[in-house]
């Protein structure tokens, strides 16, 4: 028989609130995008100023199957033609995750197709993969979310290690709770970032924490405090200190982030740095850590912006790393670890 | 009784404190404003219980599990309620099994949130943030 030099993965995602399913091919070592939908519930998740688990649950419900099939019509392509179907399996929000496992394990065993957990934080790394480009290892991989904040050596493109982590929030956990106490709003990545742009970074002097300490763990607690000891000092506070605050506290974040990637690459002489995960969507972290990879002279891989917040794009690439199961056995775990 | 400390260190210390007085079992409630201290006691609470993992935010997943390394008290169950909207939204998730479990001590954040789901016997803590570094800290 003749090997296939093809493959096509559908992968699923629904660990937080984005709704998600695309469909990758690979022709030797190419990916290439066939269709790649992604429902955001941010709309539905802002009037509660977060996301709220039973609602976000009860939404993937509902959508998950119109999701599966506008991108099957989008691609042109018939079950037939898939070969395996890849499923988010943790980390994430436990009534979340079950609604994508329960669907993958649905269609691989009515349409007789095997089935791939993948760890969604090693799909947010496999999204630079979608770039087809020659990645040089050792890499640095800095993973910033919602619910993460991690930075993971890769002596290979199957070989993971965490180095270091945050001990407390994470970095977009921080975001989204400083916005929330200065009533911006959810999420409060984009929100931040944007007021941030007209404000003075240097207006307030808040502490990098962990930044020589002699690990590669992070602590955004202590920032998160620092802003609201600011807030409860200022008796009224107008749009212009909202703005300083926000460009203050994001470059105190961002330096903390860059250095101790940068000092994790150096340590382990990596040749590449990889950015990715939903902060990696904030336009000063891709800036401060591209040119602090080309000082260093090293590879710089980050996904495009919609590449880097929840999608399922990144979970059919991993698919194609990642080992197949028998559908009975696939187990949702929501603090799954890289 | 109520506790002041004056620095996240002593917040840290004083949760390692309760810890050597819990019995398994128990669950306790916490409640304080954002940047109050919660984690950070609750650190302090599962160092006091021999945890060796790193003990992070849970805001995002809800519950965590981490293992001990006490003779009773074999896990600690750290449940973060500041997503929810609705008491019962805590039942899905899983967390009420572990609810006055005999090998297990459960410490709840925004535990207000869910106020239905509680047991009734439980420590309750509450953090107060009464100036920069100072924290008023009352069990009950």
């Amino acid at each position: 028989m003749i090997k296939k030099n093809s493959a096509i993965i559908l992968g699923i995602e629904s660990s937080c609130d984005e709704t998600a399913a695309a469909l990758i091919e690979k022709k030797g070592s190419r990916f290439s995008i066939l269709a790649n939908t992604v429902l955001s519930q941010v709309k539905i998740h802002r009037q509660f100023g977060g996301v709220v688990p039973e609602v976000a649950a009860r939404n993937h419900l509902e959508n998950i199957l119109s999701v599966v099939n506008k991108t099957l019509i989008e691609a042109k392509i018939k079950p037939k033609q898939i070969d395996k179907i890849a499923v988010t399996h943790g980390p994430g929000l436990i009534t979340s995750l079950i609604v994508g496992a329960e669907t993958a394990k649905n269609l691989a065993f009515a349409w007789q197709k095997p089935l791939i957990p993948i760890n969604h934080l090693k799909a947010h790394l496999y999204a630079n993969w979608l770039k087809n480009k020659t990645i040089k290892f050792p890499a640095i991989a800095l993973i910033v979310s919602g619910g993460h904040t991690e930075i993971v050596l890769m002596k290979s493109n199957i070989n993971f290690k965490k180095i270091g982590e945050t001990v407390d929030d994470a970095a977009g956990e921080a975001f989204d709770k400083v916005a929330a106490l200065l009533n911006l709003g959810y999420p409060g990545g984009p929100v931040v970032s944007k007021l941030a742009d007209k404000g003075n970074a240097q207006a307030f002097k808040f502490p990098r924490p962990m930044m020589y300490k002699d690990n590669f763990n992070f602590s955004f607690s202590g920032l998160k405090t620092a802003v609201l000891y600011e807030i409860k000092k200022i008796p009224r506070i107008n749009s212009k200190i909202k703005s300083d605050m926000c460009a203050s506290f994001q470059q105190a974040a961002i330096d903390v982030l860059a250095f101790k990637t940068i000092k994790a690459a150096k340590r382990y002489k990596a040749k590449t740095i990889i950015l990715s995960g939903g902060v990696a969507a904030n336009k000063l972290l891709r800036k401060t850590l591209e040119q602090q990879a080309t000082n260093n002279q090293l590879d710089f891989m980050v996904p495009e912006i919609n590449l880097c917040t929840d999608n399922a794009a990144m979970i059919a690439a991993a698919g194609f790393f990642e080992k197949s199961i028998p559908w009975q056995k696939l187990r949702v775990n929501p603090n799954l670890e890289i | 009784m109520k506790h002041i400390t004056h620095s996240e260190i002593q917040t840290f210390n004083l949760g390692k404190k309760v810890a050597s007085q819990l019995k398994a079992g128990g669950v306790i409630s916490l409640t304080g404003e954002l940047g109050a201290g919660k984690t950070v006691f609750v650190k302090g609470l599962a160092v006091g219980l021999g945890v060796e993992q790193v003990v992070n935010s849970p805001t995002f997943v809800l519950m965590k599990i981490y293992p001990t390394k006490h003779s009773t008290v074999k896990q600690i169950v750290h449940i973060d309620c500041y997503r929810l909207k609705e008491s019962d939204e805590i039942v899905n998730v899983g967390a009420l099994e572990y609810f006055n479990r005999p090998d297990t001590v459960t410490v709840i954040e925004w535990a207000e949130k869910i106020k239905k789901n509680l047991p009734q016997s439980r420590q309750k803590i509450l953090i107060e943030i009464k100036n920069v570094n100072d924290r008023e800290i009352t069990i009950t």
